[in-house]
């Protein structure tokens, strides 16, 4: 069979996002030991007893109206971040790029943000935030290639800094203007990153569009190999350049922007995962697209159970994932020459 | 039978801004020529090339297979013509099997995945071009020679017939350089078609069937090897002397040096 390798590592993956999901379930405030769980799930998807009623009605209270939502979420988030980057990073060939980096991020903060000032409705928060978040990657593209006409790796994310800076700066007025007592707690508290409002009907309602999109991305991966040798070499293979990069940073633009309305700007898994990734197992986005989904989320939702394990306060998951994702990244950094050349 | 052209061009035209690049281009590529261009820099060689991959719009008339190119889409022209760029480094590295393998995405569905027959394919062209010893080494790690052979073994797993090359031998040590032509020459005879640039006149006398040169984007002349390359055309050109002699029954360019050295 062609693909074992692709198949065995996938497999790995998930068995490591399973792992994760289990854990994430047993930690926290109350901590439910293995053989409760266990107990509990063959009685919720089986019907085997083996579990008091009792405590059946406690763990059943914590796992579906606490625990799962945030599990989905911290899924949802860490694999639309982490897929975004990867296809971010081949469509403008350039490693160094990131929904944080292009500034994807902070336009959909900003458009968020404007959204819960004008609006009480969910899906017009989340249409101002895919817009910005659009409008902000364009703008760095544009800022990347007026200076240069060839496509520059320092560029990019020059444009993407100023752009980023520009949104970040919009917010700010927004912050100024928004009600002390209400609004601005809300927006800062959301901004800083946080799976904690997690609740299981709009992680739902947000999570197919966030799930097509990195569907889509997923089945578009033979063709980001082909964009990353560059737009001539890529159309005179016969891909439909324009097609494939207006798809892909759409999507791209689409889950990272969904990702912040729903838990605020959360840093670095774009940038690091699909590096972690291309180190582990190479470059080709057949393997790395689906393997940054599925790592992403188990990334971030390891992050998120071991905040919640480790500190009796919880720390903003998007300053954890900070803290985590500098050195990692460094650590990149250094490796850079023997992975990208 | 009249012989039809696999590419034609016609009265081509191409302009960046006020800058006029190419002014009335006429060119036929017969199946199972090799074809050098010739000319000095800037004189619209690559942006010929890169019209007829419709990799820019110009104005007049190209014919791929009898039909207008406006009426292909790049999928289509990947379907008769494969392109061998200048190799530039892609700052993601992949194997060089998975860079010949990218070749097929030309005969893939949207939504499918190269199979193990597209493999198979892309490991019998790289033997084909002798580097089949190379196939997991990252494309990035190769010299300038072997990445040069990985591309062609790329262009041979399209499946296709006609060869666009755009100065092969461009950054390539000497050896690399004369074992690239002997292998274009060699694929030559087994019935590929080559269109290729070169700043070489020597290696257009080579390996050529026909040389076409262009000068202030337009063409100059066309025709035989030995009838196009002459010290004439050298110092017409290039604006330098050079001899034509008889080596090993190969017509040669040989440039004449005229800085006089002292010799003690």
């Amino acid at each position: 069979m062609r693909y074992k390798k692709e198949v065995k590592y996938l497999l790995i993956a998930t068995a490591l996002l399973i792992l994760v999901i289990l854990l994430s379930l047993m930690w926290g405030q109350y901590h439910i030991d293995m053989s409760t769980l266990i107990g509990y799930i063959n009685y919720k998807l089986f019907s085997i007893e083996g579990i008091n009623s009792q405590t059946f009605t406690l763990i059943d209270n914590i796992i579906l109206e606490i625990r799962l939502p945030r599990v989905l979420l911290a899924i949802l988030i860490g694999a639309a971040l982490a897929t975004s980057g990867a296809v971010f990073q081949a469509m403008f060939v350039n490693p160094l790029v990131s929904p944080g980096i292009l500034g994807v991020l902070a336009g959909a903060s900003f458009g968020a943000a404007s959204g819960m000032l004008i609006s009480e409705n969910w899906l017009v928060v989340q249409i101002l935030a895919f817009a910005f978040g659009f409008v902000a990657v364009s703008f760095a593209v544009l800022i990347g290639s007026m200076v240069t006409n060839s496509r520059s790796t320092v560029m990019l994310v020059l444009g993407g800094v100023i752009s980023a800076s520009l949104f970040t700066a919009l917010l700010s007025i927004i912050k100024y203007v928004a009600d002390p007592y209400s609004t601005l707690p809300t927006i800062v508290y959301w901004l800083m990153g946080s799976l904690s409002m997690a609740q299981l009907n709009e992680v739902v309602f947000v999570s197919f569009p966030i799930l097509l999109s990195i569907l889509g991305m997923i089945f578009m991966s033979k063709y980001f190999d082909l964009l990353s040798l560059g737009d001539e070499e890529a159309k005179a293979l016969g891909v439909n350049v324009k097609l494939i990069r207006i798809v892909a940073i759409t999507l791209a633009t689409l889950a990272s922007s969904l990702s912040v309305v729903m838990a605020g700007i959360i840093g670095w898994v774009g940038l690091i995962i699909p590096h972690i990734i291309r180190m582990a197992v190479g470059p080709s986005h057949r393997l790395l697209i689906p393997l940054s989904a599925i790592v992403g989320g188990a990334f971030l939702l390891l992050a998120d159970a071991i905040s919640r394990l480790a500190l009796s306060v919880e720390i903003p998951i998007g300053i954890l994932t900070s803290l985590i994702g500098i050195p990692i990244f460094i650590i990149v950094l250094k490796n850079a020459r023997a992975v990208w050349n | 039978m009249e012989l039809k052209p696999i590419i034609s061009v016609k009265d081509l035209h191409f302009s960046y801004k006020n800058h006029h690049v190419l002014s009335g281009i006429n060119l036929e590529l017969y199946k199972g020529e090799i074809v050098s261009l010739l000319g000095p820099n800037g004189c619209g060689k690559s942006t010929l090339i890169k019209l007829i991959l419709k990799l820019l719009h110009g104005k007049g008339d190209i014919t791929i297979d009898g039909k207008s190119l406006n009426n292909y889409s790049h999928k289509d022209i990947a379907s008769h013509v494969a392109y061998i760029p200048q190799y530039n480094n892609t700052p993601f590295n992949y194997s060089a099997l998975e860079m010949v393998v990218m070749g097929r995405v030309s005969k893939l569905d949207f939504f499918s995945l190269p199979s193990s027959n597209d493999y198979e394919i892309a490991k019998m062209a790289l033997e084909k071009v002798g580097i089949e010893n190379l196939r997991d080494r990252a494309f990035g790690q190769l010299s300038g020679g072997q990445k040069q052979m990985v591309l062609l073994a790329r262009a041979i797993a399209q499946e296709v017939n006609v060869f666009i090359m755009d100065e092969p031998v461009a950054g390539l040590d000497y050896g690399n350089q004369v074992r690239l032509l002997e292998l274009i020459s060699e694929l030559g005879s087994q019935g590929y078609t080559f269109l290729k640039t070169t700043h070489y006149p020597d290696h257009a006398l080579l390996v050529s069937s026909r040389v076409v040169v262009m000068n202030g984007g337009v063409v100059i002349s066309d025709g035989a090897p030995e009838d196009v390359i002459s010290q004439q055309m050298i110092e017409d050109v290039y604006n330098i002397k050079a001899d034509i002699i008889m080596h090993d029954a190969h017509r040669r360019c040989v440039p004449i040096f005229q800085q006089k050295r002292e010799v003690f």
